[in-house]
């Protein structure tokens, strides 16, 4: 316990945990987006996976990092597209059609890994250091003793991906488009009876949604695990959901959430490392902070629409 | 009367011919893919269609058949829990874990309990259905008492029974005496019985699934209980106002799915192995809802998907061991049939169509019968 109490309290170790919010931010802002218009985005984890192989295979392809995000976003909105078409134009559920994703996510990027270059499961030896996402040292910042460990030399994808929770912000609430977002998931009758392009709107949260799912699968293959393999997201695409539940579906709130989880895997990978530890019941923390946030969440919700109910209960009786 | 079963029954033909339309997409989509990676497309699709039942000399191929029955009694569980959980609307995905859980702790039974032929097996199932149920009162307590959504609770739950259930095959019950990680074998008295000879696996657990297929069905579409899963399913704010126990119903039916899943998790396990070896989650749980979805929510069709299901894998198997084509192509193949099969409103025109016609003709009908009267 001492140990781990040591290991935790270093700059490292909160330099980690920003590493590891990175990408299941990026895809839990993609939830949020798509549930402010009324939409479940269950397909972010297969997404993640599909960007993520699309973005190392091109980055390989014009050895250019930056293609390959570029890439990556790409493909992450045509599937959250293709999602809409199918849920919105032809009525498939749309928690079915994410699942879906999914499943192109998980078996068929192993297929089309060996479509394109004869590889199997991973992409090993095509990475090298040139086309994965370059870190960026913050001047100043940098010189501070232990702020600077812990705020510089992350990869351009972590600052852009606490960045978006600001523009995702101000795109929900200070733009026409985010009011419209809004008012389409709150009630899409209303918002259609008063001229809003229903469809439409729904068309471009999912867009979005789809795109910050790409960047998340970006990040994983061209910087956390720096060249892509089967078992890479490892149910990010899951939690990323869970986060923006318990984040109350706002920005700030999911960031929060998406930090607790990114906390509970950094514990989970420093707690592996000490002996006496199943590496198995520590592999549970992040899927149990999840639940329990869920629930406490829940918990919370209830209690407040309780006490909101009862005052006007009693008057009234009276 | 006769008139509007002739509309219901062309109705019927059509989303039949409407579900086989998705299929031949699908697999169109395949071929498509098939052609555009192999060198030998030919062979990989002959093996992919006919494979699995047809031998390399042209004869039917039984023990591959059976081997494919044998793959569907996992399958055929899940998706019957997959079936009723999501009638009563509920996107439980924990199947999926309940079976990897029910497997392990039929398997624990199997060791550690020690009884008659017969008897032994039918007690690990039990004991393992049981236990499950439980699991899946986690994610379903919390959904009618807090709201907690029970689609992310469940997927969250799959991670945390497998990590579990590993922890304890590492730590608690590995035999260390073998190479790879695994529980010691149990007891012949638990192992389900073989129901045709040879080294096919198809155990009398296939005919345990059939029997639970008929049991779901009269459930789901002769009892109250079954009628008011369905209903929650269709419109939950009537059945409300209309003064059926939502909630309890919303708990019944994700038990029920736990019970089936375990059941087949344990089956699996006790018929197809000597001990429990499982590593990652099976992924029969996703299957079962494939089969669901196939199915449309109906366990009478339960079984023929989940044989489709069965036979695709096997095809694709074939087709990447005696071709160049990986057998990952399922996972598209899946996909593809997924979307189009739960899409409402594909070939949605033909249907208008369809009603209209019918419509224009009972019309016709009725005019002239009246003209007759007249």
């Amino acid at each position: 316990m001492k140990q781990l109490m040591e290991m935790v309290f270093q700059a490292e170790f909160v330099a980690s945990v920003i590493r590891i919010t990175a990408p299941i931010l990026f895809a839990a802002l993609g939830a949020v987006i798509a549930e402010k218009a009324g939409l479940t985005n269950m397909g972010l984890e297969g997404m993640m996976m599909i960007a993520a192989l699309f973005g190392t295979l091109t980055s390989y392809w014009t050895q250019s990092w930056a293609v390959g995000v570029l890439c990556a976003l790409l493909v992450g909105m045509l599937l959250s597209l293709m999602v809409g078409f199918f849920s919105l134009k032809l009525k498939t559920d749309i928690i079915l059609a994410g699942i879906a994703v999914n499943m192109l996510g998980g078996g068929g990027t192993i297929f089309l890994l060996y479509m394109f270059t004869g590889m199997r499961g991973n992409t090993g030896s095509l990475v090298s250091q040139n086309i994965l996402i370059p870190t960026l040292e913050i001047p100043l910042i940098k010189d501070i003793p232990v702020l600077g460990e812990i705020l510089s030399g992350h990869s351009l994808l972590t600052y852009l991906a606490f960045l978006f929770v600001f523009l995702l912000w101000v795109l929900l609430y200070k733009t026409p488009l985010g009011l419209n977002i809004r008012a389409v998931g709150e009630n899409n009758h209303a918002a259609e009876s008063v001229g809003i392009k229903v469809r439409r709107i729904q068309y471009i949260a999912l867009a979005f949604s789809g795109a910050l799912a790409g960047l998340g699968g970006a990040f994983m293959s061209m910087y956390y695990s720096q060249g892509w393999n089967s078992g890479m997201v490892a149910g990010r695409g899951f939690i990323a959901l869970a986060a923006q539940a318990m984040g109350r579906g706002e920005p700030v709130g999911t960031l929060l959430s998406s930090l607790l989880f990114g906390l509970a895997q950094a514990l989970r990978t420093k707690a592996s490392a000490l002996p006496d530890i199943s590496t198995y019941l520590v592999s549970v923390i992040p899927y149990v902070a999840t639940v329990l946030g869920l629930v406490f969440y829940a918990a919370a919700t209830v209690r407040r629409v309780k006490k909101a109910r009862r005052p006007k209960e009693e008057a009234e009786e009276k | 009367m006769n008139n509007k079963s002739m509309k219901d029954r062309r109705l019927q033909v059509f989303e039949i011919l409407r579900g086989a339309a998705a299929i031949t997409l699908a697999l169109a989509v395949a071929t498509v893919f098939i052609f555009l990676c192999s060198d030998e497309p030919f062979t990989a699709l002959k093996y992919l269609l006919i494979g699995p039942i047809v031998k390399d000399n042209g004869g039917f191929n039984t023990s591959s058949f059976y081997t494919i029955l044998a793959a569907m009694i996992p399958t055929i569980f899940t998706g019957l829990a997959t079936c009723v959980m999501f009638s009563a609307g509920q996107f439980n995905l924990a199947s999926e874990g309940c079976v990897m859980a029910g497997g392990f702790v039929g398997a624990l039974c199997g060791i550690y309990i020690h009884m008659n032929t017969g008897l032994h097996a039918v007690v690990c199932v039990v004991i393992a259905a049981a236990l499950c149920g439980l699991i899946m009162l986690v994610p379903a307590i919390l959904k009618v008492k807090l709201g907690a959504s029970e689609m992310v609770m469940s997927l969250m739950m799959n991670y945390i029974i497998m990590y579990v259930v590993l922890h304890f095959l590492n730590n608690t019950f590995a035999d260390r005496s073998k190479g790879s990680t695994q529980t010691y074998p149990f007891d012949e008295t638990a192992k389900i019985p073989s129901l045709v000879p040879g080294g096919s696996k198809l155990t009398w657990g296939f005919v345990v699934a059939l029997v639970f297929v008929v049991i779901v069905a009269l459930f789901m579409y002769r009892t109250k209980w079954g009628y008011t899963i369905r209903m929650i399913g269709i419109n939950k704010a009537f059945s409300e106002y209309s003064g059926m126990n939502v909630g309890g119903v919303i708990v019944l039916s994700q038990i029920i799915g736990g019970v089936l899943a375990g059941m087949g998790g344990s089956i699996e396990v006790l018929g197809r192995f000597n001990t429990f070896l499982w590593k990652e989650l099976p992924g029969y749980g996703w299957a079962g809802v494939t089969i669901a979805i196939l199915a449309k929510n109906n366990p009478i069709f339960v079984p023929f998907a989940a044989f489709f299901i069965a036979y695709l894998n096997k095809g694709c198997m074939l087709m990447s061991t005696h071709s160049d084509v990986p057998s990952e192509m399922i996972d598209i193949i899946q996909a593809a049939i997924f979307l189009f099969f739960a899409a409402e409103q594909f070939l949605a025109g033909y249907r208008q169509k369809l009603v209209v016609r019918s419509a224009q003709a009972d019309l016709a009908k009725t005019e002239t019968a009246e003209g007759g009267k007249a």
